[in-house]
């Protein structure tokens, strides 16, 4: 069963389609929502919190429905907002505690709960302070405290590491990564920061416009390990790459000459080379490279179709 | 996960059902309410006229008392009528007006100035739940200080009267418990809408009082300017009179018999309702975007 799914999706707010035609199955424990602004990705993860209303289709989580099953999703999740979210006249370890009680942990509970996650944040010396004096990034961890201090099975993180120093934004990915490490948990991160994404997913959701432009286990793209050569060149390229593709190479030709080649144990430089200068296409740049999530990111945002690791790499 | 090992351990403890926890808000909500000094001595200065109250009642009622005080030839038996509890009714109303003017800012602003209602939504908690927990920190506090003393002071009279008071008055038991229950339903819904939309509590604390006063000010003007008494239909004070009067069977002055009782009710839930709906629609976890 896939931890969600996501069934011809579509969100109409204020008469505006913000989420069209969603579908599409994720696997992953830590899924990246990446995209653009205004690509729905908070949306998208209000809907699965029931905060929205699907207008058409409908989207899973755990197998639970999210038109039916609203309650059952939000009682295994935690949520962590984009914006701030906080009682200011509370103490961080009320607050905490608040939140704690209200996901279902017995009040004695709670409160060890509480004083547990803000030390495991690194906020344990500044607990019984107001959160309306923390800086931004106290309150990011704080947000994070309250997530996960009634152990939710689904955490959802949207965009964590906003406002935060290198050092704090180190810190936090930890956080994460220990989280997802530490057992039984599905973690559903949202991020225009790729870098955050790449270090903490296994498998990545693009959306672009409110549709989904890519999927992407990024588990298995790190295990395929293929490194390709990056060109720019100068000359008939269509035609040096059908040639390089009659050897065995894997090729994708990009505007302004630019071109990717992945090519088999049996081919080597010079061959390349010599197609080249058969086909009169001038070499000017070359590099060794391996598919980081940029490219795949950018390939998703320029339309090209992605829906496994395999179609991500190129 | 102990605090010293600072690592991340899924909770695998017992969990509250689900049915109670919309109590919790109203546990911290009460908290909050009351860890300012002012609500504490406001509350226990709205118990002090049911003390009164009690006072008068066990004199009026105490031949040893009345001697003492020399009151035998008074007719302090008249004191205790179905008149007397429309005045502490009105008392107790009006102190529970500012009771919530007070405590009312202080429920629903501070979840919604910092945007942390997405936290409580997103538990397993409707809107309607967390609603319902907030309208019950106040219905709490009011119905301690209205009809729960007023009651008591009921019971005092049906225990001490020498004379067969309850089944001759039963009707003003009644009519405390309804008319008190009308006037919490109107106070808490009213200071709960404001409280969602004013954020500054005291504005919001005015804006409690002159939601109520306002419109009875208005009402007066039309009354004058197009010599008719519809406009007693913006005046909730009035309504209340006409409605307790009413419910504890006490003759009302004539120029207050201008407006049928059932309209008073009906103004009077309709004010609710008005007030509910303005409420459900500041609390939802994101704003829908229009356009």
């Amino acid at each position: 069963m896939a931890n969600i799914e996501l069934d011809d999706l579509e969100v109409r707010l204020g008469g505006r389609v913000v989420l069209d035609g969603l579908r599409g199955s994720l696997h992953g424990k830590a899924i990246g929502l990446l995209g653009p602004n205004g690509s729905g990705k908070s949306t998208l993860i209000n809907t699965l919190l029931g905060f929205h209303p699907a207008t058409r289709g409908t989207a899973r989580v755990f197998g639970h429905d999210i038109r039916r099953d609203s309650n059952a999703i939000r009682a295994v999740a935690g949520y962590m907002p984009e914006s701030d979210a906080f009682i200011s006249d509370m103490t961080g370890i009320r607050f905490v505690r608040y939140m704690a009680e209200l996901a279902g942990v017995p009040p004695e509970q709670a409160l060890e709960r509480a004083h547990e996650a803000f030390f495991y944040v690194g906020l344990g010396e500044v607990r019984y302070r107001k959160i309306g004096t923390y800086s931004l990034g106290m309150k990011q961890m704080a947000k994070l405290a309250q997530a996960i201090a009634h152990g939710p099975k689904f955490l959802i993180l949207d965009e964590p590491t906003n406002g935060l120093d290198p050092m704090a934004r180190q810190r936090m990915i930890q956080l994460v990564r220990d989280v997802r490490d530490a057992g039984d948990i599905t973690l559903l991160v949202s991020s225009h920061l790729l870098r955050d994404v790449e270090e903490t997913c296994d498998e990545v959701l693009i959306l672009k416009a409110g549709r989904i432009a890519g999927i992407c286990n990024l588990a298995e793209e790190r295990r395929s390990n293929r490194k390709f050569l990056e060109m720019e060149t100068v000359g008939a390229i269509e035609d040096f790459a059908s040639s390089m593709r009659e050897m065995g190479c894997e090729c994708a030709c990009y505007s302004n000459g630019r071109i990717k080649i992945v090519m088999p144990e049996n081919v080597e430089i010079k061959d390349m080379y010599a197609v080249a200068a058969r086909r009169a296409v001038q070499i000017r740049r070359m590099n060794h490279r391996r598919d980081s999530l940029e490219d795949i990111f950018l390939n998703a945002m320029e339309g090209k179709s992605m829906t496994g690791a395999s179609h991500g790499s190129l | 996960m102990a605090v010293y090992k600072r690592s991340y351990k899924p909770y695998v403890g017992p969990l509250t059902a689900l049915r109670e926890r919309w109590l919790v808000i109203t546990r911290f909500s009460l908290a909050t309410a009351f860890s300012s000094r002012i609500s504490i001595v406001l509350f226990v200065l709205c118990l002090v006229p049911p003390l009164v109250g009690a006072l008068l009642i066990y004199v009026a009622n105490n031949e040893v008392v009345k001697a003492a005080m020399n009151l035998q030839g008074a007719n302090t038996k008249q004191i205790v009528s179905n008149q007397f509890y429309v005045i502490f009714l009105e008392i107790q109303s009006w102190l529970a007006l500012f009771l919530t003017a007070w405590i009312g800012p202080a429920t629903i602003a501070p979840d919604l100035s910092n945007n942390a209602l997405p936290l409580f939504l997103s538990r397993p908690l409707s809107r309607a739940e967390y609603i319902a927990g907030k309208v019950l920190v106040l219905a709490g506090v009011l119905s301690a200080v209205t009809w729960v003393p007023l009651l008591f002071l009921f019971f005092l009279q049906s225990q001490l009267s020498q004379t067969p008071w309850f089944a001759a008055h039963w009707f003003v038991g009644t009519g405390i418990f309804l008319g008190s229950w009308l006037w919490i339903a109107v106070l808490a819904l009213a200071a709960l809408a404001v409280s969602s939309w004013v954020k500054w509590r005291i504005v919001a604390t005015g804006a409690t009082i002159a939601i109520l006063m306002v419109p009875a000010g208005f009402g007066g003007v039309i009354n004058g300017v197009m010599r008719t008494h519809w406009g007693f239909l913006l005046n909730v004070p009035y309504l209340m009179t006409l409605i307790w009067t009413d419910l504890l069977r006490v003759e009302l002055p004539l120029q207050a018999q201008e407006l049928p009782v059932w309209m008073a009710w009906a103004a009077m839930v309709a004010t609710a309702a008005l007030a509910l709906f303005l409420l459900t629609r500041r609390i939802q976890a994101r704003q829908v975007v229009r356009g």
